[in-house]
């Protein structure tokens, strides 16, 4: 401002006052904006679609099949230990059942060596390379090696990363990466159906006692406090053993007694929404009890729903590994990462890394939709708002 | 109070009748006999099979005969083991299942509550953060991960406990963790927000103001109305102990119940899993009654009606 119009009337009119400048936001875009300013929140979102990347279209490029076993290399881990070979650039892995494997340079599996002879009283076996060539496997003492040219035993082993199966092969010689992928998609696919068939049950049960009030109300109550009481681990293995083996029953199992939970929250909800004048006002109008259901009441619930609907879907995930576990789950040989995990632990001591692996994938799903309920709590309950 | 505990008694028979009659329906929807197995069996043994075991009675009447057996806590004999009864499994495996699920309630209380206190009065420091990053890990790793992987670091690697079974106290450390992991967290988390809740009320500040030192203040104002909402959680987090000892027991090669109830799961023991559904459920709804009461005792404000 210069010195010559230092009195002069600033122009102004009152519409220009009373503008708002701060951009308004919709609800949706106040919850998203919400939502990605806390960092676990979007770090739970962001793993949750990596998840499903992975799962959907992974298979999509991996050349072996869930299911194709190979008993020549089974329980091959992620980093090998070989020997140096008896051409240059090639090195020998061997496998748990002394057998040798050809590995290159870039750690890919060419073939298996052919078993010459099994030498007992030197505890050697002969194995044929090429024509002429015989390399010899020293299983004297531990750790098992491989003998070089001159016939002494190569202690140290070279580490390599596995080229050809990424993440090794479990007990049967299926590849752990392809089955990660199918058993985290059936996972996944468990958990959604399952908390939308518990949504949708709970939505019509909660609102319904909720709306209609007085005995129905209570009745209605009264059969979730005794259904809550009952030891729901308990009844979703029965009612799974009930049906038969396979994806649909366990569906079953899990969505026939978890509503319970998103029942009482729609109640809840219900209860302080009812009286209000929204809700009088399209009484008034005369608009039916199931028009000012699911047009005037749910959508008002919607925060609390959807927040219910993340926090069941690791508890549906969580099951459903947990009677995999116990070996009621899916049905072979077909993955889940609850089978997986129970497959590994009978060779969990000579490889614990056919356990670590579907388990650490359990954890990063349980953990992703942790952080996204979490981050959506706070994200919808406008009480936080900044 | 009176008519408070007469309610609740009336509901948990109730509750109970209607598990004992939901697992018996299940059970008779199950395909297939009890006897059904690889090996073709006559019709005339499995005629007398069914007669033996009664099961050539209109339904109505071996629940009513079920009923009154369980009454006299009779579960009846297991079908797939000859001459065992479920009661014999149940007076097997209790001892084990009970004192791990008991040492482990106490470990549980021991070591979450005085972390949600740290976590609560260090709130935002590192010892918060530290103890909350703990906390969430227990609550989403499932226990049987923690169970094998802990099993595979302390019993394979090191070799500080045995492998299997509970023969000297070692033996209960690691199945201890493994099963408290989650309620720990659980419970942790829950008694550091209560606690953060109750320092803000103006009773703490009046405290304050009075000149009571820090120690009494959390000790004799703050503890005391924090801890409710985590007895309030007690009931159903005793239920999660119990439950997931299956996978725990397993694991671990405990002969308890747990061990038993998955065996007779994946073998179709049908009356041994009803007779242990229906004991488990028993001890379940008992706890959660015990803890009702002993709530209602601590906190005066709350009047039953």
């Amino acid at each position: 401002m210069t010195e010559e119009n230092k009195w002069e009337r600033v122009s102004g009119s009152t519409e220009e006052a009373e503008r708002i400048y701060r951009k308004s936001r919709s609800f949706l875009g106040d919850v998203w904006f919400r939502f990605r300013h806390k960092p676990t929140a979007l770090l739970g979102f962001i793993l949750v679609v990596i998840l499903l990347v992975f799962c959907l279209a992974g298979p999509a490029f991996t050349p072996y099949s869930y299911s194709e076993q190979n008993n020549k290399l089974a329980s091959i881990p992620p980093l090998l230990t070989v020997y140096p070979g008896p051409e240059e650039g090639s090195y020998l892995y061997i496998t748990q059942g002394l057998k040798l494997i050809e590995v290159d340079e870039d750690g890919n599996l060419i073939r298996q060596l052919k078993k010459k002879k099994d030498d007992n009283t030197n505890k050697q076996t002969s194995f044929t390379w090429d024509d002429d060539t015989l390399v010899y496997l020293d299983y004297s003492r531990l750790p098992n090696t491989v003998l070089d040219a001159d016939g002494n035993r190569i202690e140290t082993g070279l580490k390599k990363w596995n080229n050809t199966y990424r993440l090794g092969t479990d007990q049967l010689g299926r590849d752990i990466l392809t089955r990660l992928m199918y058993g985290t998609r059936i996972s996944l696919m468990v958990a959604f159906i399952a908390a939308l068939v518990n949504m949708v049950i709970g939505i019509a049960y909660g609102g319904i006692s909720g709306y209609l009030g007085g005995r129905t109300d209570t009745i209605m109550m009264r059969i979730v406090d005794i259904i809550s009481t009952i030891p729901l681990t308990l009844y979703v293995i029965l009612i799974k053993m009930c049906l038969d083996d396979g994806l649909l029953s366990i569906i079953i199992a899990l969505s026939s007694v978890y509503w319970v939970d998103m029942a009482r929250v729609v109640r809840g909800e219900m209860l302080s929404l009812k009286n209000q004048e929204f809700v009088l006002a399209a009484r008034t109008i005369g608009s039916s009890t199931k028009t000012i259901l699911l047009n005037h009441l749910i959508p008002n619930a919607m925060g609390p729903i959807l927040v219910t609907v993340t926090m069941l879907i690791p508890s549906a995930i969580f099951m459903e590994a947990f009677m995999s576990f116990i070996g009621i789950g899916i049905a072979p040989p077909m993955a889940s990462l609850g089978t997986m995990c129970n497959d590994a632990t009978e060779t969990l001591r000579t490889n614990p890394y056919q356990l670590f692996l579907p388990a650490l994938v359990i954890c990063i799903i349980m953990f992703a939709f942790n952080f996204v309920g979490d981050g959506l709590r706070d994200a919808l309950d406008p009480k936080l708002k900044k | 109070m009176a008519r408070y505990l007469i309610k609740r008694v009336l509901i948990m028979i109730l509750t109970l009748f209607m598990i004992a009659l939901l697992t018996f329906c299940l059970m008779h929807v199950v395909p297939g006999s009890p006897f059904t197995s690889q090996k073709q069996v006559s019709q005339a043994v499995l005629d007398a099979l069914n007669a033996k075991y009664n099961l050539d009675d209109p339904l109505w009447k071996q629940f009513v005969d079920y009923m009154i057996g369980v009454l006299h806590f009779d579960f009846g004999p297991s079908y797939k083991y000859t001459g065992k009864t479920v009661n014999d499994f149940i007076e097997g495996g209790m001892p084990y299942s009970g004192t791990l699920g008991l040492i482990t309630l106490v470990f549980v209380l021991l070591m979450s509550i005085p972390m949600g206190i740290v976590a609560a009065l260090r709130n935002g420091k590192w010892q918060d953060m530290l103890l909350m990053f703990l906390a969430t890990l227990g609550v989403t790793i499932p226990s049987f991960v923690i169970a094998t992987g802990l099993l595979y670091i302390f019993s394979f690697k090191l070799g500080w406990t045995p492998v299997y079974g509970v023969d000297s106290w070692k033996g209960y450390i690691l199945p201890m963790i493994a099963m408290g992991g989650y309620s720990i967290s659980f419970l942790a988390r829950l008694m550091r927000s209560s606690l953060l809740e109750v320092m803000g009320q103006d009773y703490i500040r009046t405290a304050r103001a009075k000149g009571i030192s820090e120690v009494r203040i959390i000790w004799k104002h703050a503890l005391r109305n924090a801890l409710i909402p985590v007895i309030t959680v007690l009931g159903p987090t005793i239920a999660n102990l119990l439950t997931g000892s299956f996978v725990i027991e397993k694991i671990f090669a405990i002969p308890g119940l747990g061990g038993y109830f998955v065996n007779s799961v994946t073998q179709r023991d049908y009356t041994t899993i009803m007779g242990m559904t229906i004991f488990y459920a028993t001890v379940l709804i008992a706890m959660i009654f015990i803890v009702d009461i002993f709530y209602c005792l601590i906190d005066p404000r709350i009047k039953y009606e």
